[in-house]
């Protein structure tokens, strides 16, 4: 990475950053993991494997990434899928055993698994 | 050609409803449908989910768009018949939303989310924390190029002191302040530490934002150290933190890569850099500068101050500590302006503030709210309420240090100074809530004791005088607490507050004097009866059942007698304790299932139907009740035949006073006769018991009233009466004092139901009857109106639903009875002339927190609306009938019209003594026993000795042997209770609960888990025969020792 040698060359980097993320979202999915402190004592890190192993036994091509505690510890593991521009939609109490549902259903067939969902971000 | 249907019944056929029925549901529609020939006009369809099948099978009806949820196919001939073939609504079937949950998609309509104002938290848990090009995507590090570029040192110190910012650490020190000290101290070498060292217990926020955003603390110290001219930063984060010192280790390596730490920053010129010290865990090292002592690699005790930090800090040299939720606001603050920030919050306090919910609340997890929100708003709306809908009892905030905030202060604002005004402190976020089943001196206990080992021992005072504290609670709550204990325990607090270097000692004595300013009962109730009456500590409980009863009745013994069969045992061990055995094991609220332990496993065992099954085995054996002691000659009057008067009446009787019961109605057993409707207990079963206690030798009265046909001065002076029990008993109704109350047609609750326990029940037939109130007068005054008939019985409460006084149950079984329910609705004026033909109703609205916790109602102007009815009963709430008094009997009253009385339980007339409901307001059965009891101990004394004083009489317990394997029980499941059915119950009043076989009841019996036994384990205990006597000293201050010859 070369060093930022000017709030100009900031600005400049945000910018670009912020156009390959909105590409990102709106070709494809993204489906965030919670992984703070919390998440992990509550398994995220199994729910993060099942959903990687379910992804590749489908062939499905979907950007997973981890964050941090957005707050709600008593719902861990929470799962957050992003298709496009479909707002994005949280799941809680995520286990492994859902995975494959959430991305039967949601994933593939675009219907959002409603006794499962936490909320959703608009 | 198209086949037109009038109708199509949508059924859905998701996972969640087919598991509830769903299929069943619609093979019933399709099957009916095709018996009645309405398979040409109306169609069954199976559908997906709508989202609501937590409320599923759901049934949809069009074109109508009717909605019915938990559909059973027992439901569907009437589903057809009523909305199909009539095209009526089935009420009982339709969605009714609960006062507070609802299913709601968007963020912003969650309670937990949408009432808060994420600022600090703005990127948790949205940006990957790994990845510096999302900060910097999401905007990061444009604060700190602005102020690099276009800012001054001053300038930026300026902004953070007209932002109004404090220190998120606990003390809340004006930022900007602080950090003027260290720009205008002499030197050239300083430093920025940034403390991220979280040692309380139940606080996280410092540990999720380091975990979940470490450029945003990142950019504030580079920014700190700009605005003060530091060179190098230290974050000091706990080595207990795994994740956030590698997410923050990562952020320190990406960030140099950029170019953002280093030389030259982002072109101007200015150098700057930090490293990341690892702490030990201690929590005093929350204290600056404890912490700094910690980064030099020395113990990390706290220095004396003056000289403050930002003089002489690290190695010296001057420095600037923030708490890291503190830094992580500053790049906000710049971007924004201090005018955005200081708009946010209240006066002196500005801005947003974090807090970890944790211990009794649902929503546990971390929460960011602007400063002035009250802590209602966080533990109800944010933390969504206390689990098992539990009683709040108090929240501890700013951790041990913060000491204790009892429920009644609840409506409190989050606020610096409000927060130091009932003696609390904001502390760094966390909030630990506590529920009624928690004892403030263990609490207080607890805290101590992690206090204790974080001592850094350095002050005297605090690494002693803790201890010493510790040892004094654990006294307490094992029963060895002194009257003298408790201004120890506050003076010794002052002083270690008063002599202590750090916060760690200045704060420690805080959840003892805490606990003693709001809950000073509860360690008198420790120190004085040797009870814990949360049932928490085990020196004091044997069994949280017996512990929670108002009368102390031995549960684990009678129920572990009950397991072997042995009827007649355990109904002693019972009797004992409460004469009632068949009327409570009908009608008691059974505070013992509540705080059951196997409740907590799985259901609490069913005490109070073994306690009917034992009765009811028992009940052609007459009991006498045996003369404990001699014959005496100081008669005993007792006023009032209820539950309090005859349980006086028979423990005096069985220490050999002659005891005279008078009764002004024509029948014995107060509340238990006039008040309890039949269905729930029958008078054929109640006499039994009363015969039981005149076999003891009482003498009642009836018809015969005081105030009519004697006086107390009588009973004392003429009748030679040597002591008075007032048990009157709550049998007036309060009055609405609404237009049109005097109308014929209006029968008060309490007069209603008595009408009908003596025979003279008005003919309902045919009428329409509203009863007005929430209680269990209410609920047995519609219950029974339905019963004589009525040909529609409504209900209207003026609250909703879940604040009800009223048993669940009881609300259920008038639902069943298909009572008509009117929530949020009060009566302004009865319509009618001289007879009423109808009631006019007013709609209400919740709106602020009263007294009582609950939300006060208020009307909603022209909601008005009439409900057309020939009888009204209102039933809000009943107080002792005082008229017989004539002012100058010499017996005060105090609230609610219920006697003053004397811990031992006199009134301000010497020798007349209460008990009952006439004290209590209107309770239950079996607290009026327990003053019985007590009562009866109270005046036994003043006959023997002529003093008044509280005994504290601690009853003798039971040990019975454990005859069969507990761990065969474990998956035991509570029998169902049964009752009559609905046809069985119209028109009678025939009780509806119907009893459980032998077998049932002693398998049940198994699956209590001797709690007692544990007890007496843990203890290490031989058993105590009879009732020990403590005597208390005196505390009614009327009586002196001249008065008392």
């Amino acid at each position: 990475m070369p060093k930022l040698k000017s709030l100009e060359e900031l600005r400049t980097l945000r910018e670009s950053l912020q156009r390959d993320i909105k590409a990102r979202t709106e070709t494809s999915t993204t489906i965030t993991v919670g992984m703070g402190t919390c998440g992990i004592s509550a398994g995220a890190r199994e729910v993060m494997h099942a959903i990687l192993a379910e992804l590749e036994a489908r062939n499905i091509d979907a950007h997973v990434t981890t964050v941090g505690c957005i707050g709600m510890c008593s719902r861990e593991p929470l799962v957050d899928i992003q298709q496009g521009d479909e707002p994005r939609v949280t799941y809680g109490n995520v286990t492994t055993a859902m995975v494959s549902r959430i991305i039967e259903e949601h994933l593939i067939g675009g219907a959002v698994v409603d006794e499962w969902v936490v909320g959703r971000v608009p | 050609m198209m086949q037109q249907y009038r109708a199509d019944v949508l059924v859905c056929g998701c996972p969640a409803c087919t598991k509830a029925g769903a299929s069943e549901v619609r093979s019933a529609f399709e099957e009916e449908i095709k018996r009645r020939g309405l398979a040409d006009e109306i169609r069954v369809i199976e559908t997906g989910s709508r989202g609501f099948c937590f409320m599923g099978p759901i049934v949809i009806v069009q074109p109508e768009g009717i909605l019915y949820c938990q559909v059973q196919s027992a439901d569907v001939p009437e589903l057809v018949e009523e909305t199909l073939v009539k095209g009526r609504i089935v009420e009982r079937l339709t969605y009714k939303e609960p006062a507070t949950h609802r299913a709601v998609p968007y963020y912003k309509d969650i309670p937990f989310y949408g009432k808060q104002m994420r600022v600090v938290l703005r990127n948790c848990g949205l940006i990957n924390p790994q990845s510096i090009e999302e900060y910097i995507a999401v905007g990061g590090y444009q604060a700190l190029g602005k102020a690099l570029t276009s800012m001054t040192p001053d300038e930026v110190i300026e902004e953070v002191k007209n932002s109004g910012l404090r220190g998120r650490g606990g003390a809340g020190f004006p930022t900007g302040l602080k950090w003027g000290f260290a720009r205008s101290a002499p030197g050239d070498v300083k430093y920025v530490v940034a403390n991220g060292n979280e040692g309380d217990p139940g606080s996280f926020t410092d540990r999720s934002l380091m975990e979940a955003d470490p450029h945003s603390v990142l950019e504030g110290v580079i920014i700190c150290a700009y605005a003060i001219g530091a060179q190098e930063g230290y974050l000091y984060v706990c080595n207990e933190f795994p994740l956030a010192l590698e997410n923050l280790g990562l952020a320190v390596e990406q960030a140099r890569e950029y170019g953002l730490l280093g030389q030259d920053i982002l072109g101007s010129g200015f150098d700057f850099d930090v490293k990341i010290s690892r702490g030990g865990g201690a929590f005093v090292c929350g204290e600056e500068t404890a912490a700094l002592n910690s980064i030099e690699g020395r113990i990390g005790e706290p220095r004396s101050r003056p000289p403050y930090p930002a003089q002489s800090g690290l190695w010296g040299k001057p420095t600037n500590v923030n708490n890291v939720k503190t830094l992580a606001i500053i790049p906000q603050i710049i971007s924004n302006g201090a005018e955005w920030y200081s708009s946010i919050g209240t006066e002196k306090s500005k801005g947003t503030k974090l807090f970890a919910l944790a211990g009794a609340i649902n929503n546990t997890g971390l929460v960011e709210v602007p400063m002035g929100i009250s802590l209602r708003e966080l533990i109800y709306e944010l933390g969504g309420g206390i689990p098992g809908g539990k009683q709040l009892k108090a929240v501890m905030i700013g951790g041990p240090s913060g000491g204790c905030v009892p429920a009644q202060h609840i409506d409190v604002l989050v606020d610096y100074d409000e927060l130091a005004k009932i003696g609390s402190m904001m502390g760094s976020g966390e909030m630990v809530v506590m529920d009624e089943d928690t004892c403030m001196v263990d609490i207080a206990r607890y805290f101590l004791n992690f206090l204790s080992d974080e001592s850094c021992g350095r002050c005297t005072t605090c690494r002693e005088g803790i201890r010493r504290m510790i040892q004094i609670l654990t006294d307490i709550s094992e029963g060895r607490g002194k009257e003298s204990d408790l201004d120890l325990l506050e003076s010794m607090g002052r002083i270690i507050k008063e002599t202590s270097l750090c916060g760690l000692g200045q704060t420690a004595p805080n959840p003892v004097l805490s606990g003693l300013r709001y809950f000073r009962d509860e360690y008198e109730a420790h120190i004085r009866e040797h009870k814990c009456p949360a049932g928490i500590c085990k020196g004091l409980v044997r069994a949280k059942c017996t512990n929670a009863c108002p009368a102390e009745v031995d549960v684990p013994s009678y129920v572990a007698l009950v397991a072997q069969g042995r009827y007649a045992d355990a109904l002693e061990v019972h009797r004992r304790r409460n004469p009632f055995a068949l009327a409570c094991g009908r009608v008691c609220p059974a505070f013992c299932e509540d705080k059951c332990r196997r409740g907590e496993m799985d259901q609490p065992v069913a005490i109070r139907q073994i306690k009917r099954f034992m009765a009811d085995h028992e009940l052609s054996v007459p009991w006498t009740p045996r003369q404990l002691e001699e014959a005496k000659t100081e008669k005993v009057a007792v006023i009032g035949s209820g539950p309090a008067g005859l349980t006086a009446a028979l423990r005096l009787a069985q220490r050999g006073y002659p005891v005279t019961v008078f009764e002004s109605l024509p029948v014995a057993g107060g509340m238990m006769a006039v008040g309890i409707p039949e269905y729930r207990l029958p008078h054929d079963v109640l006499n039994v018991e009363i015969e039981n206690i005149k076999r003891a030798g009482v003498e009642i009265k009836l018809n015969t009233a005081l105030g009519k046909d004697f006086t107390l001065d009588d009973l004392l002076d003429r009748d030679g009466y040597k002591a008075v029990i007032l048990a009157i008993g709550a049998h007036k109704s309060r009055e609405l004092r609404i237009k049109g109350e005097e109308m014929e047609g209006v029968y008060h609750g309490t007069q209603f139901l008595r009408d009908i326990a003596l025979g003279k029940a008005p003919d309902l037939t045919g009428k329409r009857v509203a009863v007005v109130g929430g209680g269990d007068v209410a609920i047995d005054a519609v219950r029974s109106a339905w019963r004589l008939g009525a040909s529609e019985v409504h209900l209207v409460y003026r609250r909703s639903r879940p604040d009800m006084p009223a048993r669940d149950d009881e609300v259920e079984a008038a639902e069943t009875e298909g009572v008509q329910f009117h929530l949020l609705t009060n009566p302004s004026r009865v319509i009618g002339n001289g007879k009423v033909t109808g009631v006019e109703l007013l709609r209400q609205e919740l709106g602020e927190f009263d007294a009582s916790g609950r939300r006060r109602p208020s009307p909603i102007p022209g909601s008005e609306f009439t409900l057309d009815v020939d009888v009204l009963i209102p039933a809000i709430g009943q107080e002792p009938d005082l008229a017989w008094m004539n002012g100058d009997s010499g017996i005060e009253t105090g609230r609610g019209s219920t006697f003053a009385v004397s811990e031992g339980l006199a009134t301000t007339r010497r020798g007349v003594f209460a008990a009952g409901d006439a004290v209590l307001g209107p309770a239950t059965v079996i607290w009026a026993v327990a003053q019985g009891n007590q009562v009866a101990d109270e005046v036994d004394h003043y006959l023997r000795t002529g003093h008044v004083e509280k005994l504290v009489v601690r009853p003798g317990y039971e040990v019975i042997e454990q005859c069969f394997d507990m761990e065969q029980y474990y998956k035991a499941v509570r029998p169902q209770a049964r009752e009559l059915a609905i046809e069985g119950r119209r028109g009678n009043f025939d009780e509806v609960e119907l009893p459980l076989d032998e077998r049932t009841i002693q398998e049940e019996c198994k699956r209590c888990i001797r709690c007692d036994l544990e007890w007496l384990e843990t203890m290490k205990l031989e058993f105590v025969p009879a009732a020990k006597r403590v005597l208390v000293q005196p505390v009614q201050p009327g009586l002196t020792e001249e008065e008392t010859t």
